[in-house]
């Protein structure tokens, strides 16, 4: 039952939270939000809104069955009695203060007043932005599931705060009370909506990707006949009969007229289980800022092969020039696990079984060497170009005879589902902006890590901080009333500069705001091939969509590749395969969480020279010298 | 820089009369004329001068002053020299020991007078006055959104723009956003290339980019040329090379110049010599990491072993005003160029100068590897 569920997981997450409580330091300046429990739930609420102490997690004596109850439950564990408080939790109403001293800690709140909690806000602004009726009746409708939440949260606000006069949305300082999500962020399991998926399409140039994605898209409908045609001529009388179906991802001039793709291109199709996100990438060695921009929201990954001879062969050039290692390693450091290798253009070696061994031999101890496990990897011959095994078993005598395996839309089928993160707050990295003349609107675009977001939410645009509105959600070109963790959408924002809406921004949480910095903490593995990494030296600095030039200004310490403990501090010079701890200052301000908090916004590459050189996790962002 | 008259002992004193040219000959200057050297110019001076009617009146008066310089200030940006420092010269107007600030400026010639002209001073001469081409070299390096402009010259390397704007993404409908950004951002480098390149000084512009920008640049600037019949750029057509780079920021610009295209226009000047000098330096820590070292400490260590074989070394090492430091290493230098070695001294505001500056400024080529380098602390 809905209403036992919630139960357990509010009761479950404050009391994690409050575990957590004792083994951080209360001073929330540094740190940030602690999201650490992976049960999901936010927050340790800790005041310092106004930066006051954060007292320990207290408890109070039922007056009836003398149980020493946490001050996070507002009733009774053992025998349900509501705590008497003379606080008629209302949740519109803001005036009252609370006075939160230690000496109230044991007494009944009677004498203490509830005060206008940030937390409260969450429950209460979209209440007061768009549905104010809706949601009342929402939470008090349900009766006293919702009533005990909003008392629970509520409660354990007030053991967080201090005094604290009403500090609506002050945008600097996060709020430390626990994060409290709403009952529609979470997918409704009864509807049988299909769960999201998105699926970055990797590899060498010239693999076969946007044909591959043009194919499927064609193959299940997405695209008309009529479409397919148009391409067909176009793509003729360009003298690239071959790309017809590229350019049905490949839009502008530029890329059909070179025959490439340049930019990570987004189509979206359906299959038995999921609803799919194609994110098809760039293969070419210049575009690979924009193709890890793009894979940076991939769940899963088709690591496309050309089975043709030499051009694997090409592709597997440890030289760098051979995108095929350097895609499946970043498609590794995203933190993929699940991959599918797609060996195209088997037509081209007359659907030989021995070469398709010999390429999954040759691929799977790289691919071991990366970190993927042999039970992650798919391994699916495909001939895009004859439509051979995409969407049904391959028809092909020669092909049939040795394969029987899964066709390609069965092996996407066969992926986990990945785990989202609904009941943490919003964030959305900001893939792409595009304004609209029409209303002088802006609509960010990117995928959900984490938390939901609706129609009327109000949002914080890092890292400028400003408030803005949304009006709108899209998703594959169709409205939707709400998006949760894993969407892929468009969302259209109001009241807010379209100037300071850009790609590489945050899209979060008023109450929650993602940290912006400019030096930052790394721990990185240096590549193979990469150039020695000296103090000083210069890279480029890539983090969920954002870029900067940085410099390498301190190399902290080298840690051991078995154990991870330090080997050596402050070393001179870093070599590849070398893990180590650095400093790094960046031209311009970034959003940035630690890795342990937020995983998309804590993954970073380092690049130099055309290659990447350098992947790496945050692990600290220092606090900016004032 | 135009040397007018030369009278100087080496290390010894001596006055030299030069008249500056470039912008280049600024820093030239810059790195010449240092605390405790006198400087003679003709200046521009705002003298009081009290009226018959007893009010004051303030009157531009030009004067030949010579100061004691006390403090040197270059403009990066707008390539102008200021030096401060006390009068010594009898002057009507103004009085000895009034401090006075001498701007250098083109072809007005001024007369430096030195204690000691050591012979880093007297190279920075020498290079100063060299008539040779110097490399005049226009690049625009930009990727999809951000562009520089740099007038690389014999020595200095000026930023000369830089533009930024953000370009959306382009599927579905917004591609005609896309296009339109991109041309506004074409015409905000080409309203740059036009205001800052002198195409009578600079001997050619190379465009460089990733991927197909510098083409699409290309495109557009000759067809926009066509259109508003700008001479300058049709006529200089042929001054136009591509290049391929990694990335649009400016530490990519050092991949620029190593391109062979652009090689061939540069080679003999300064600034191909210290972008090879550099990469070997690079090459060399990768492949044997005991045979390069960089920081002052560890030079000097590897230096009392005469295991230096090329001293990298920034010029603005030199520009201590520690009288000592600054021996220290003009001794270093000239100990290295005795035992053998050779010494590239790189101009900081050289791409491959900034980045050697960002090493701590000094680092060596040696001819043995020294392992035990690794446990002394930089």
């Amino acid at each position: 039952m809905p209403r036992k569920v919630n139960h357990g997981l509010d009761y479950d997450e404050d009391y994690d939270a409050y575990d957590d409580y004792d083994d951080y330091d209360y001073d929330y300046g540094a740190d940030g939000n602690d999201y650490e429990n992976d049960n999901g739930m936010q927050g340790d609420g800790n005041s310092s809104q106004q930066g006051t102490k954060v007292s320990r997690p207290r408890i109070w004596q039922c007056s009836i069955c003398t149980y020493d109850n946490d001050e996070s439950s507002l009733s009774c564990e053992i025998c349900g009695i509501i705590r008497d408080c003379s606080a008629n939790f209302d949740n519109n109403d803001k005036d009252k203060a609370i006075d939160m001293s230690k000496s109230s800690e044991a007494s009944i709140m009677g004498k203490s007043n509830l005060t206008q909690v940030p937390s409260a806000p969450l429950q209460t602004e979209i209440t007061s932005v768009g549905f104010p009726s809706k949601k009342a009746s929402k939470s008090f409708g349900k009766a006293s599931r919702d009533v005990e939440d909003a008392t629970k949260s509520l409660a354990s606000n007030l053991d967080h705060l201090k005094l604290n006069n009403n500090t609506m949305n002050s945008k600097k300082a996060p709020s430390r009370t626990p994060y409290k999500s709403e009952k529609w962020m979470f997918q409704d399991q009864e509807q049988g909506i299909l769960s999201q998926l998105n699926l970055a399409i990797v590899g060498h140039v010239d693999s076969g990707k946007s044909t591959l994605s043009g194919r499927l898209l064609y193959l299940l409908g997405r695209i008309s006949k009529r479409e397919m045609h148009k391409y067909e001529k176009g793509a003729k009388e360009m003298g690239k009969g071959s790309f017809a179906y590229a350019w049905a991802m490949d839009e502008s001039y530029e890329e059909r007229e070179r025959g490439i793709t340049m930019t990570v291109a987004v189509a979206y199709f359906d299959s038995k289980k999921y609803r799919i996100v194609l994110l098809d990438s760039p293969g070419h060695k210049d575009f690979v800022p924009n193709m890890i921009s793009g894979a940076t929201q991939a769940d899963a990954a088709v690591l496309v092969v050309d089975a043709s001879v030499g051009s694997f062969e090409a592709g597997m050039d440890g030289n760098g020039v051979g995108q095929t290692r350097e895609h499946a390693q970043l498609i590794r450091s995203f933190g993929v696990e699940q991959i599918i290798v797609a060996v195209n253009k088997m037509d081209m070696v007359g659907y030989s079984k021995e070469r398709f061994n010999f390429i999954k031999l040759q691929l799977s101890s790289f691919l071991r060497s990366r970190g993927f496990k042999d039970s992650s990897v798919t391994w699916i011959p495909i001939s895009a170009m004859e439509n051979q095994n995409l969407v049904e078993a391959a028809s092909d005598v020669r092909f049939s005879g040795w394969y029987q395996g899964l066709c390609l839309l069965d092996a996407i089928d066969s992926l986990q589902p990945p785990l989202r993160d609904f009941s943490k707050p919003l964030i959305l990295p900001i893939c792409d902006v595009i304004k609209s003349q029409s209303m002088g609107q802006v609509a960010a675009c990117g995928k959900l890590e984490t938390g939901a977001i609706r129609h009327g939410s109000k949002v914080l645009v890092m890292p400028s901080g400003d408030l803005a509105t949304v009006r709108s959600i899209e998703r594959d070109s169709s409205t939707c009333s709400v998006a949760r963790a894993g969407d892929n959408v468009a969302v259209s924002l109001q009241g807010i500069d379209s100037g300071l809406v850009m790609p590489g921004g945050v899209l979060c949480h008023p109450d929650f705001p993602v940290r912006v910095a400019t030096r930052l903490e790394l721990k990185i593995l240096v590549l193979d091939n990469a150039a020695p990494i000296l103090i000083g030296s210069q890279v480029e600095f890539h983090i969920h969509h954002a870029k900067e030039a940085a410099r390498v200004v301190k190399i902290l310490s080298l840690l051991d590749q078995k154990t991870g403990q330090v080997s050596r501090m402050a070393p001179r010079i870093l070599k590849a395969k070398q893990s180590a701890v650095i400093e790094v200052a960046l031209d311009g301000a970034v959003c940035v969480e630690e890795y342990s908090k937020c995983r998309a916004l804590g993954r970073a590459f380092l690049r130099s020279s055309g290659s990447t050189i350098a992947v790496g996790v945050v692990t600290r962002v220092p606090e900016p010298d004032l | 820089m135009k040397l007018v008259r030369r009278d100087l002992v080496p290390n010894g004193p001596g006055s030299v009369k030069v008249v500056p040219e470039e912008d280049d000959d600024m820093w030239h200057a810059y790195n010449l004329i240092c605390e405790g050297d006198s400087v003679q110019a003709v200046t521009v001076r705002k003298v009081l001068k009290e009226k018959a009617s007893g009010g004051r009146d303030a009157e531009r008066v030009k004067l030949k002053l010579e100061i004691k310089v006390e403090s040197v200030d270059y403009d990066k940006e707008g390539s102008v020299l200021r030096i401060r420092g006390k009068n010594i010269l009898e002057n009507e107007h103004v009085k000895i020991g009034q401090f006075h600030t001498l701007q250098i400026e083109p072809h007005r010639p001024f007369v430096l007078r030195k204690d000691v002209w050591d012979s880093m001073a007297r190279d920075v001469l020498q290079q100063a006055c060299d008539p040779s081409a110097s490399a005049d070299l226009a690049v625009i390096l930009m990727q999809e959104g951000l562009a520089h402009l740099f007038l690389i010259g014999k020595s200095i390397t000026a930023t000369r723009s830089r533009i930024e704007t953000s370009i959306p993404r382009k599927h579905g409908p917004a591609i005609a956003g896309y296009e339109s950004a991109l041309k506004k951002f074409f015409e905000n480098v080409l309203q740059a290339l036009l205001k800052h390149i002198d195409f009578k000084v600079v001997r050619c512009v190379v465009i460089a980019s990733p991927g197909f920008t510098k083409d699409q640049f290309r495109d557009y600037l000759l067809l926009e040329a066509e259109r508003r019949q700008l001479r300058s750029i049709i006529e200089n057509k042929s001054h136009l090379i591509l290049a391929h780079s990694t990335s649009g920021y400016k530490h990519s610009l050092k991949e620029v110049l190593d391109a062979p295209s652009v090689m061939t226009l540069i080679k003999d000047t300064k600034a191909a010599q210290e972008v090879r000098a550099l990469k070997d330096f690079f090459n060399m820590l990768s492949n044997d990491t005991a045979r390069a070292c960089y920081g002052p400490k560890h030079v000097e260590v590897a230096h009392e072993r005469m295991a230096v074989q090329t001293l990298l070394i920034t010029d603005s090492l030199f520009k201590n005003s520690d009288i000592s430091t600054r021996q220290k290493y003009i001794k270093l230098v000239e100990s290295v160029k005795d035992s053998g070695g050779a010494v590239h001294i790189f101009s900081s505001m050289h791409v491959s100068g900034e980045q050697l500056a960002q090493l701590t400024g000094i680092a060596a080529i040696l001819r043995f590897p020294l392992p035990d380098l690794e446990d002394i602390e930089m």
